[in-house]
């Protein structure tokens, strides 16, 4: 199934510049997954050794925080919106 | 040194909200074109600590990065306030920066007349100043 994936920040570095890119999965696995096999290491970026979503990455499935949906087991429907933001934080 | 214009009306807007928000962190975005502010978007801090540290509310970057795409704009910089230190990125802020294409904008609200300044934080944590006119 085809959806589009936004990275706003530092992931684009992951995927050779590229902040919009097309992709297919019928979960968040599954898409993160085609868009490693694509841009190698794009996985380590985005999930930790233990394979869960690394804390400062939020991900959004069309309106859906996918932490709340399921995690990596969120469904993508087919030409839905995946944003995967970097947390935006810091400290005195 | 890297410079851009910071329109005096988002300068006083960030520092209005340093103002209302000490002793805690304030935060928000700065959106614009070509690299030029045009507005400041105010964010929640919703860090469990936010007296000396920030998180922008998810899903609010969610809808100011949706709201910019409407709009034509782009991220040009983020803004975060420093109640009680200096207006440079505290190593928290360089090991949390993921946003290598932003300026990153403190106010500091330790003397009377706050400090504004800009810098860029590259993903090895390495500090570069911009100077905002």
């Amino acid at each position: 199934m085809a959806v589009t994936v936004r990275l706003p920040g530092a992931l684009r570095d992951a995927t050779g510049g590229k902040t919009k890119l097309e992709a297919s999965g019928g979960t968040l696995a599954d898409v993160i997954a085609d868009i490693d096999r694509r841009h190698p290491g794009f996985r380590g970026r985005v999930l930790d050794e233990g394979g869960k979503l690394r804390t400062y990455v939020n991900v959004y499935i069309g309106e859906d925080d996918a932490r709340a949906n399921g995690g990596l087991a969120a469904p993508v429907p087919e030409g839905s919106e995946v944003m995967v933001i970097p947390a935006m934080a810091g400290g005195t | 040194m890297e410079r851009i214009a910071l329109p005096r009306a988002i300068r006083e807007e960030i520092v209005a909200h340093a103002r209302a928000s000490a002793p805690n962190e304030a935060c928000g975005l700065i959106a614009g074109r070509d690299g030029t502010p045009v507005r400041a978007i105010r964010c929640a801090n919703v860090h469990e600590t936010p007296t000396t540290r920030y998180r922008i509310e998810p899903r609010e970057q969610l809808q100011a990065f949706r709201a910019m795409d409407d709009r034509s704009e782009e991220l040009v910089a983020i803004y975060h306030s420093h109640p009680a230190s200096q207006a440079y990125p505290s190593p928290t802020d360089r090991a949390e920066a993921h946003y290598p294409d932003a300026v990153y904008i403190l106010v500091s609200l330790r003397t009377d007349e706050p400090e504004v300044r800009g810098f860029r934080i590259a993903a090895d944590g390495i500090v570069r100043e911009v100077a905002l006119d």
